[in-house]
């Protein structure tokens, strides 16, 4: 079968080349058809868009988009629903994910977009989430109102099935005319939501279009890079800094770069009945997405001085990821992939032979966990369920093994008691920390996260304001003055 | 078996380009003897593979250590302070250089030789040859600078020169070199790193300048670009070697070889690339499943594994971390296979190095 990708109102499908790429996993193969639009394709495509969002989006009351937002995401939470049953069959062959991975994260995710937790996301950003439909008072006096841009392009990149949706609903939650560039890792999601929403409101969907074109490719994405007035990318840094280098300077520009997560276990919370539910979630974390988010775990650093040990510890995690293999089954890797994961495990196990290192797992088994006594900083493991632990004597460690890596940091799964849990988030917050997660939960964020520390909607928009001066001085041009 | 024993076994080894299959095997397990008793670090990831001279029956079940260990581990036969030479990887990850021991260069030189002239030489005693490297002198620990050292001492002709040193690439010197080249008529060989071609192309385009050496001559590559020069791709490294000096492209070759071996591989000509490359008959080599260490079937891509008899005071098993294919005649070399970036949007090990390092 071939599958169409991407959103485009106005452009036919006839009009346009596609290139097809074929996908395969699980037994079965796809074939996708990325749309490619040539530099006047692309240009009307972004007027389009903005001339669409200024005469009708913007018009629009934010409810109106809620709404929206919430009837599409009722539908992809409905398993019977043609589009869901679509994503559960060909997301898995696309991203290699297995069945159930795919399954679950999407709902676990899409549950993030309903009603409740959107007016969520409106409420972080804003103490008056009116002020996106007209002037509102400000705390200081006068009155704000805050604009979307008219064009917004998200640049989305990796495998985790509907990833985009998080960048893709901000930007119309503030009433941005939005174009996606989609990832080739998982074209399909974002176009299917914009479908969704272009016939649950047809007038929304005019407002958005999903797009391809080959990662770096100058020729094509010039004409998005410079019709933006906002851009939001995801990549590694040095995609980010050719994108960078590629924007006009009056072009704000939201990076979020690759990040390193890692975990943290108290010793209050290694007895014998807490640390197995505890390696569990640990576990869950690891295996969920392969350990290709952002928020992934890729180390955890265990205390020592618990009833079960660090050792004891890692023993727990290599079972229950063990255990979870058989449930989720690895995604078959790519040979860069797999020489990557034989090349950490080499380095493990060289250093098992100085007495360094503890390895689980045989070369062959589709997850590894080595254990060091060693206290040791921060680093990248293979990936693909690849986990470090490292024990340290007291928690207090931790801050400065993960602080030179500032740059990566994002996510830290925590279980520690009360007390203990503040007292490391504030220093790892002062290292550069932004999210501090259950175990468990790490690869889930909340409604209104703060995506790398940053707010979702608040970056996105620009502040109009009525000084309480100009107030004042209009009431002496009211007809009704004195 | 002493030291010597095994450097005489092995000269005597290299000398028979005859040697059988099963000689090559009993060769290879009496190397692994050696080295399982000698090398006490790669003895302890032999015993962990539960892999001993007792159990291994068959070359290919000689457990080869990841590219990787030369970097963490000192894997040598001999004391390594009884050394004559160390020779260094320039790749570096945190500093720490991958590093090779060798007590004696005897077997390192007769591989290196015999091989060079059976594969770059093409029947030559001699040629006249320009060096795009510094040489031994200037660079003691760097294998690639005694390989084209020993090159030139022991196949080129008086008048061969060397064009890079510590000043960087003498441009003048060599443009007249390769002048002189082309009206004598004598043929001619450019040998160096691949990235130090890539100045000189550069520089002949800007003056709009080529050569047209004289039949015979040869050019030879290695290394890929490493980040030193701009990257080309293989088709068009080639056609641009052979527009400048007037080579065809059948006789640029290019050889593979690191630092944690002690022999090279050739292919014969670039015609078509990627090019069939093979080594001597000391060398066997395999492609395998990074994961579980199992040989792949012919034609399917995986990693390359390095069986070199001569480097017997290291580890002669090694697995690198260049992908390859095995096709009729030898082996296709396919690029690097580390260093790929997640699929998502964690951060990898080599981007975080790369930020590491600054």
């Amino acid at each position: 079968m071939i599958a169409n990708a991407g959103h485009l109102p106005g452009l036919s499908r006839e009009a346009l080349r596609w290139r097809e790429v074929a996908h395969g996993a699980w037994g079965e193969r796809v074939v996708l058809a990325l749309p490619e639009l040539d530099a006047a394709q692309a240009a009307a495509l972004c007027e389009r868009v903005r001339e669409n969002a200024r005469e009708r989006l913007k018009q629009m009351p934010v409810t109106r988009i809620v709404d929206a937002v919430d009837a599409a995401v009722a539908r992809l939470l409905d398993r019977e629903h043609p589009l869901r049953r679509k994503a559960e069959h060909l997301l898995p062959i696309v991203t290699g994910y297995d069945r159930e991975t795919v399954r679950l994260g999407l709902t676990g995710y899409l549950r993030t977009f309903r009603r409740p937790q959107l007016l969520r996301f409106l409420a972080e950003d804003f103490a008056n989430p009116a002020m996106l439909d007209g002037f509102q008072p400000a705390a200081k006096g006068g009155l704000l109102r805050a604009q979307g841009p008219e064009l917004l392009l998200h640049i989305w990149a990796g495998n985790v099935p509907a990833l985009s949706l998080w960048s893709l609903i901000c930007g119309l939650l503030v009433k941005a005319g939005s174009i996606g560039k989609l990832a080739s890792a998982e074209p399909l999601t974002a176009g299917w939501f914009a479908g969704l929403l272009a016939e649950i409101d047809p007038e929304i969907g005019e407002c958005l279009a999903v797009v391809w074109w080959k990662g770096g490719d100058a020729a094509a994405e010039a004409p998005f890079l410079q019709a933006a007035d906002t851009v939001m990318a995801y990549g590694g840094n040095e995609t980010l800094a050719a994108l960078r280098a590629k924007l006009p300077v009056t072009t704000r520009f939201l990076p979020h770069g690759h990040r390193i997560g890692f975990g943290v276990v108290a010793r209050e919370a290694l007895d014998s009945r807490k640390a197995p539910a505890l390696a569990r979630l640990a576990a869950h974390d690891v295996a969920r997405y392969e350990q290709q988010g952002c928020y992934s775990p890729q180390m955890l650093f265990v205390e020592r001085g618990g009833r079960v040990a660090p050792a004891e510890f890692a023993g727990y995690l290599a079972r229950e990821l063990a255990a979870l293999a058989h449930r989720h089954p690895r995604r078959a890797l790519s040979p860069g992939e797999a020489a990557a994961v034989a090349g950490w495990r080499g380095a493990q196990e060289l250093r098992g032979l100085e007495g360094a290192a503890e390895l689980f797992g045989e070369p062959a088994d589709p997850w590894s966990v080595v254990h060091v006594e060693a206290a040791e900083a921060l680093s990248p493991t293979g990936l693909n369920r690849t986990l470090k632990l490292v024990a340290v004597d007291d928690l207090a460690a931790v801050p400065a093994l993960v602080g030179p890596y500032r740059a990566f940091l994002q996510t830290a799964g925590v279980a520690a008691a009360p007390e203990r849990l503040l007292r490391l988030a504030e220093r790892l917050a002062a290292v550069g920390v932004s999210r501090i997660a259950p175990l468990g939960r790490m690869t889930a964020p909340e409604p209104g996260w703060h995506h790398d520390g940053r707010f979702s909607l608040l970056d996105l928009v620009t502040l109009t304001e009525i000084e309480p001066g100009a107030e004042a001085a209009a009431e002496g041009f009211a007809p009704y003055a004195d | 078996m002493t030291q010597a024993e095994i450097i005489e076994a092995l000269l005597a080894f290299i000398a028979r380009p005859d040697a059988s299959e099963a000689e090559f095997e009993a060769m290879a397990l009496k190397v692994f003897a050696y080295q399982f008793r000698n090398n006490a670090p790669y003895k302890r990831f032999c015993l962990q593979r539960g892999r001993t001279p007792l159990a291994v029956k068959r070359w290919c079940d000689i457990p080869a250590v990841p590219i990787t260990a030369f970097k963490d581990l000192t894997l040598s036969c001999c004391p390594p302070e009884a050394a004559s030479h160390v020779f260094m990887t320039s790749g570096t990850t945190q500093g720490v250089r991958g590093r090779s021991y060798h007590p004696t260069l005897a077997v390192w030189q007769r591989s290196m030789l015999d091989n060079f002239r059976a594969r770059f030489m093409r029947g030559r005693a001699r040629i006249r040859m320009g060096i795009l490297f510094p040489d031994d002198g200037e660079l003691p620990n760097s294998s690639l600078a005694h390989y084209l050292s020993l090159a030139r001492r022991a196949c080129g002709t008086p008048d061969s020169q060397g064009f890079i040193d510590a000043g960087g690439l003498d441009l003048d010197g060599l443009l007249a070199a390769l002048a002189r080249a082309e009206a004598g008529g004598e043929p001619y060989a450019l040998l160096g790193a691949s990235y130090s071609f890539v100045p000189v192309l550069d520089a002949l385009a800007a003056q709009g300048r080529r050569f047209a050496l004289p039949e015979g001559s040869l050019i030879l590559d290695t290394g890929g670009f490493k980040g030193q020069s701009r990257e080309l791709a293989p088709d068009a490294f080639y056609d641009a070697l052979s527009a400048a000096f007037g080579v065809p492209r059948d006789s640029c070759i290019n050889m593979y070889g690191m630092t944690e071996l002690s022999s090279q591989f050739y292919d014969d000509g670039n015609a078509v690339c990627p090019s069939v490359k093979s080594g001597p008959h000391w060398v066997r080599s395999r492609v395998v499943d990074p994961l579980t260490g199992a040989d792949l079937p012919d034609g399917e891509g995986g990693v390359l594994v390095h069986h070199d008899l001569a480097h017997f005071n290291c580890v002669s098993a090694i697995l690198t971390e260049d992908a390859g294919e095995i096709v009729p005649g030898g082996f296709l070399l396919l690029g690097r296979v580390d260093g790929e970036a997640s699929k998502g949007c964690s951060v990898a090990v080599a981007e975080f190095l790369a930020a590491a390092r600054g």
